[in-house]
Parts: structure tokens; C-alpha cells; sequence
């Protein structure tokens, strides 16, 4: 991808890569000129809604979003990029709705402007950077950039949710045989692993409301992809990465097991392939040490 | 066409369960359900499926395909033999298994009991005038009108599999049927009833509800439509509702999710003290990033005028949730053409007659 020119695309952070997620952010912006991606940051813009504000406020939500995507459309991309499940669908969801609807689309662009935003003329995609980087040749592009590569490391992808599903709205691929993060992995030298609880769901959405019950979910890809071998999780959303990384110690509490599973973010797998430091991929900010699968590799 | 099948046989008497291929000779045009039909036909009576109306309307022929849930009814094989595939077929999940194909409905049919299924219109005699309901008010719960019971939403409840006892998405989306539905009157009763423990807050957002209806009835958007319903009308007493609610303060305030706040908001302060520990644990990595000074979007004033700008409008409630699809316009046209009789308002039971249908 650096080959050619870089694709400038307006860059959606969302609230946990500026949060809690900061090393989703760092990593990122570390990789992504190595991947041919001039990120433009938006400045104008606020939380996506989670799926909450969509439950809470569902107009309020419809116009956030909206919003979002003006200002991504200011920049003159035809790409927003995301780097989280949950934003995905929100932005795609509302995305869609207003495409689809001239009428609707009227009435947020004229609210928008009352309060001096810009409208929004339907012209931009949302896509998920792990979109950006296995569409098109970005494959053969990887083994470049991934030229420290993960030989020897059994890495497990889990894909979460929202990137997945509903497939009328995200559409990138099969929900239920995903392809692009074993293409990534597999680029960047390492060997997937397989699962069947890596389209299934993390928990996140209710861990604060409904523990139980969403630590019975958790529970499932970390124990499977411990039981085949991997010595690594990678995932493309921060959702599902706080989830499994810093909620898997309470595992230990109701199962007894200590699983010291390393969750690695997309951009952060793509980042050890690609040689890049410790300041740029802040392992130091999990709660599950990424030592054991850093020393196998160096190994 | 030759067609190949994989399917798992589940004997009660003794407990076994066996993987077994069929092979069978086909027409072109069979569907899974016709190829099950040839199976017990000609080679194999003891096979165990239900089946009905052959044509996605009775909601009996749910059962898995190669792990998806869906009406054997509704599946062509032609593209499956032509792609050399040979499908494995399970029964659905999250119901107990009773023979082969067959899974035991009771647990699913308990839940949409929970939900009152019926119309609860406040009054015990019939009114003199008829009461007439627009086309468009009908529009508010078209796509859960369509829900034919089968099942398929229920079998990849990824809050199920979890908590058995979730009140789940067939039943859930049931609930929504009444509760939008303006000539019933139970909507307060009915939401305190869904908001409990294992009502719509154990919804995990997983979506597979969403992907698997073969009715296109969207659970899981019926699911939210139920929030946005409980909090309009302030029963938002759970936990979920209190997550969800901090989010709209996060951003009318920031525009960024006000994070480290999130966890007593939700919990209540005590609780969240009792998590101390685990919190101090992941402060030390700095996942609890420091409420002050807050983290505040650029320009946010225009969020916050946008909260008090689309409250003005009319769409509280479920009426702002977008439906897609052809119902779409329709619900669009019916808050345009006819503000004050917006979808989700109620009909004042005093007033029957066809004065109150909303035309």
C-alpha cells in the first residue's frame, strides 16, 4: 500500500481509543502511513452513542451520528474510518438510514445547520480499518509491512459482534465464516487459529448491568482459544479488548482458571509484524501481560 | 440432483447422539424440508422433524444448517450440491432436544405467555362506535406483526446460552407488538413487567437475532424500541437503563463518553465501591482514566442544542428508531402527514370511536 499514494481518510476515533483504549489510538496512528493511510483526525466530533443513546434517545442518536458524518464529509474523503466495532454500526446504521431516505436525510441536514454543523449529503462509506487493510490487494501488501513477521505464533482472531452483524448493515463479508482477520494474520506470518466462539459475543454491551451473564459469554473464546493453543487473542474492537483483557481475571474468580490470555488489538498484531517500539504499541497499558507471546517470538 | 446431508440423530430412550449421512435423489427444486420429506420417505421412517405449511408462514421447520438457524422450508439446496458442499442439520439451540430435529417449544412458549400477549384495549364493554386504527399506526409495529414463532432468533441467543432464563427475542419483540400498539393501554404495566432482571436489559447486542428471522421482524430492534419506550416514560429504574441514559448526559455534556463516571452512575455508588479492588487494578494500567478535567469535544455546544433542538420534534420513544426496509417511508409518512397522532401515541380510551383511530 505505501507504494502508491496514501489514501487520505477522515480518522473516527471513538470515545475508548481517546479513553481507556489509548494504546488502540497510538498504535494506529503508528501504522497506519506504513499502510498507505494518511489519517485526517476529526476534531468536531462525539460519541457515537454506543448503542446506547440508539436504546435511549433513538432521534438523538440518528442526529450525533449524522453529525459525525458531516464533518468526515467536510474533510473530502469518501472514507471514515473506524477503529471499533460498536462506532462501525452505530455510523453505518445512521448512515444507512439516511441514504436511503431523501426525506429524513432533509430534515437531520436542516437540524444539523440550526445548530451550525454542516448538513450531511450522503456521500461518505464508514469502514473499519481491518476493511481497509483486507480489501482490494492490501493482503500482499502486508507481508511488506509485516516484515518482522509472528513465525511461530498461534493467534486467535476474535472478530465480536458489531462488525459482523446485522450483515445488511456492515455487509463486509460472510457473518458467519469470516475471512479477514485469518488473511491478516497469516500476512503478517502468523498461524489462526480456529474457534467457534469467534463471532460470538464478549459481554461488553451488559457487563455493568448484567455481570453474570455476560462473563458466561466471555468465558467461551477465551477457554476455546486457550484450549487450541494460541498464544494470543487479536481483535478489532476496544470494546471486546476491555472486555476480555481487564474482565478476565474475574474468570479466575468463578473458575478457578488463570488463563493470562494476551488480548492485542488489531493495529497493535499488525505493529509487532511490522517492528514497531514499545512506545508505539503501549503493552504496558494491558492488564494481561503480552510478555510470554513477545519472548516466543523474540525467541 | 444427488444431495448429501449430514444430520445429527438424537435417540431419547438411550441418550445417543450419532452424526449420519444421507444421500438422496432430489428434484431440482427441492428445499431442505423436501429433501427431509425423501429421507423419511425412502430410507429412513424413524427420522424425527416438525413440518406444516412447507411455505415460511407456520414457524414449525426451524432447525440449524451447518450451525445457522433457519426454516428448512426456506432453504434451496440447488447452490449446495452445486458447490459440493455437504451441510451438516442440528437442531436449534437453546431448547432442550427431544428427538433428532425436534426440540421441546415449552421454554420458548412460557416466555411469550410472560409477555400478556394479547390486547388489554382499558375498557371491559364493547363501545358504541367502532374504532378505527390508521394504516399508519399499524405501520409502528409491522415488522413485529410478522413474527411466525419459529424460533430461529431464539437458537443464537448469545444472552440465552448465558442466562437461560432471558425472556429472549421472540418474546421480547411480542412485547413490543403491545406495547406499540395504540389501541392498548397496558404500556406502563407492561414495561415494569419486561424491565426485571431477565427482561430487555439482558440484551447482549449480539444481533444474531437480527440476522437469523427469516421474517425480517428485527428482534433486536424491537428490543431497543422497548428502551427507548421504558425511558421515555421514565420506568428506567434497571441498571441497563441507567447505562444507557449516561451516555445522552456524557454527550449533551462532553460529547465523550464521561467513562470512569459510567460505573457508579449505573451501579449506584456503594456498589460500585465494592469493585474497588478491581477497579484500582485496572487504574494501575490506566484504563480509568481521570473524570477531571473532563474530556471535552470541540465545538460539543452543538450537541447540546441538538438534544434540546430533536426533542422538540416529536420522535421520543420508539418513533425515533429508523425501521429500514419498506416500513421505512411509511413511518416517516405518517409523523409528517400527521403530527399529532405520531406512531407511538396513545388513544385516549374515553374518547372510542373512530375519532381516536388517528386519521
Amino acid at each position: 500500500m505505501a507504494a502508491t499514494e496514501p489514501k487520505h481518510v477522515a480518522y473516527y476515533k471513538g470515545c475508548l481509543a481517546s479513553l481507556s483504549a489509548k494504546e488502540l489510538d497510538i498504535s494506529t496512528q503508528a501504522l497506519a502511513p506504513k499502510l498507505g493511510l494518511e489519517l485526517d483526525e476529526l476534531e468536531s466530533v462525539t460519541c457515537c452513542g454506543a448503542g446506547d443513546i440508539h436504546e435511549a434517545e433513538p432521534d438523538y442518536y440518528l442526529h450525533l451520528n449524522a453529525r459525525i458524518l458531516a464533518y468526515a464529509e467536510q474533510t473530502g474523503s469518501d472514507t471514515l474510518m473506524t477503529i471499533c466495532n460498536v462506532c462501525t454500526l452505530n455510523l453505518r446504521q445512521a448512515n444507512w438510514q439516511l441514504k436511503n431516505d431523501d426525506e429524513l436525510r432533509a430534515r437531520v441536514s436542516a437540524n444539523l445547520e440550526t445548530v451550525g454543523a454542516p448538513p450531511y449529503e450522503g456521500t461518505v462509506e464508514v469502514k473499519h480499518l481491518l476493511w481497509l487493510i483486507a480489501e482490494g490487494d492490501g493482503y500482499e501488501q502486508l507481508k511488506t509491512v509485516a516484515h518482522k513477521g509472528l513465525k511461530g505464533l498461534k493467534i486467535a482472531p476474535f472478530y465480536g459482534c458489531q462488525i459482523l452483524r446485522p450483515s445488511k448493515i456492515l455487509g463486509f463479508e460472510d457473518p458467519d465464516k469470516p475471512w479477514s482477520l485469518e488473511a491478516i494474520i497469516e500476512a503478517c506470518g502468523g498461524e489462526p487459529v480456529d474457534y467457534p466462539a469467534k463471532i460470538k459475543c464478549c459481554g461488553f454491551p451488559i457487563i455493568q448491568a448484567r455481570e453474570e451473564t455476560a462473563l458466561g459469554e466471555l468465558i467461551q473464546p477465551i477457554e476455546q482459544a486457550s484450549e487450541a493453543g494460541a498464544d494470543a487473542i487479536v481483535t478489532p474492537c476496544p470494546l471486546c479488548h476491555l472486555s476480555l483483557d481487564a474482565w478476565q481475571s474475574k474468570l479466575k474468580k468463578s473458575t478457578g482458571k488463570d488463563f493470562a490470555m494476551p488480548i492485542l488489538h488489531l493495529s497493535q498484531l499488525i505493529g509487532v509484524a511490522a517492528g514497531l517500539e514499545e512506545s508505539e504499541l503501549k503493552f504496558k497499558r494491558h492488564v494481561v501481560s503480552v510478555e510470554p507471546m513477545v519472548e516466543k517470538l523474540e525467541a | 440432483m444427488d444431495v448429501a446431508l449430514k444430520i445429527w440423530r438424537y435417540n431419547p430412550q438411550r441418550g445417543e447422539r450419532e452424526l449420519r449421512e444421507y444421500e438422496v435423489d432430489a428434484p431440482d427444486w427441492a428445499c431442505l424440508l423436501d429433501v427431509l420429506d425423501l429421507i423419511k420417505d425412502k430410507h429412513d421412517g424413524t427420522l424425527a422433524y416438525r413440518k406444516s405449511c412447507r411455505m415460511m408462514i407456520c414457524g414449525s421447520c426451524g432447525m440449524r444448517m451447518d450451525g445457522r438457524a433457519i426454516l428448512a422450508c426456506k432453504e434451496p439446496m440447488k447452490p449446495i450440491v452445486e458447490a459440493g458442499h455437504v451441510p451438516t442439520i442440528a437442531p436449534m439451540g437453546n431448547l432442550p432436544v427431544v428427538k433428532d430435529l425436534v426440540v421441546d417449544m415449552e421454554p420458548f412458549w412460557g416466555k411469550v405467555r410472560a409477555m400478556k400477549p394479547w390486547l388489554d384495549p382499558g375498557y371491559d364493554e364493547v363501545p358504541e362506535k367502532e374504532r378505527i386504527v390508521s394504516q399508519q399506526q399499524v405501520n409502528a409495529i409491522h415488522k413485529e406483526a410478522l413474527c411466525i414463532m419459529c424460533g430461529c432468533c431464539v437458537s443464537e441467543c448469545n444472552s440465552m446460552e448465558s442466562d437461560p432464563e432471558f425472556l429472549g427475542p421472540a418474546a421480547l419483540a411480542k412485547g413490543f407488538r403491545f406495547v406499540g400498539d395504540v389501541r392498548d393501554q397496558a404500556d406502563i404495566s407492561r414495561l415494569n413487567e419486561y424491565n426485571q432482571e431477565h427482561g430487555i436489559w439482558d440484551c447482549t447486542r449480539c444481533y444474531f437475532c437480527n440476522e437469523r428471522c427469516p421474517k425480517g421482524v428485527d428482534p433486536r430492534d424491537a428490543i431497543a424500541k422497548l428502551g427507548a419506550e421504558s425511558i421515555k416514560q421514565k420506568v428506567d429504574h434497571d441498571m441497563g437503563a441507567k447505562h444507557a441514559k449516561w451516555f445522552v448526559t456524557s454527550a449533551k455534556t462532553t460529547g465523550w463518553l464521561r467513562e470512569t463516571e459510567l460505573v457508579p452512575k449505573t451501579q449506584g455508588t456503594f456498589s460500585a465501591l465494592k469493585e474497588i479492588g478491581f477497579a484500582l487494578n485496572l487504574a494501575k494500567r490506566g484504563k480509568v482514566p481521570p473524570p477531571f478535567p473532563p474530556h471535552v469535544a470541540k465545538d460539543v455546544k452543538e450537541a447540546r442544542a441538538l438534544h434540546d433542538l430533536v426533542r422538540t420534534q416529536g420522535r421520543e420513544g420508539a418513533a425515533g428508531i429508523v425501521q429500514g426496509e419498506k416500513a421505512l417511508s411509511m413511518i416517516e409518512h405518517v409523523l409528517e402527514a400527521d403530527p399529532d397522532h405520531a406512531a407511538a401515541s396513545r388513544i385516549d380510551p374515553q374518547q372510542s370511536g373512530g375519532k381516536s383511530g388517528g386519521d
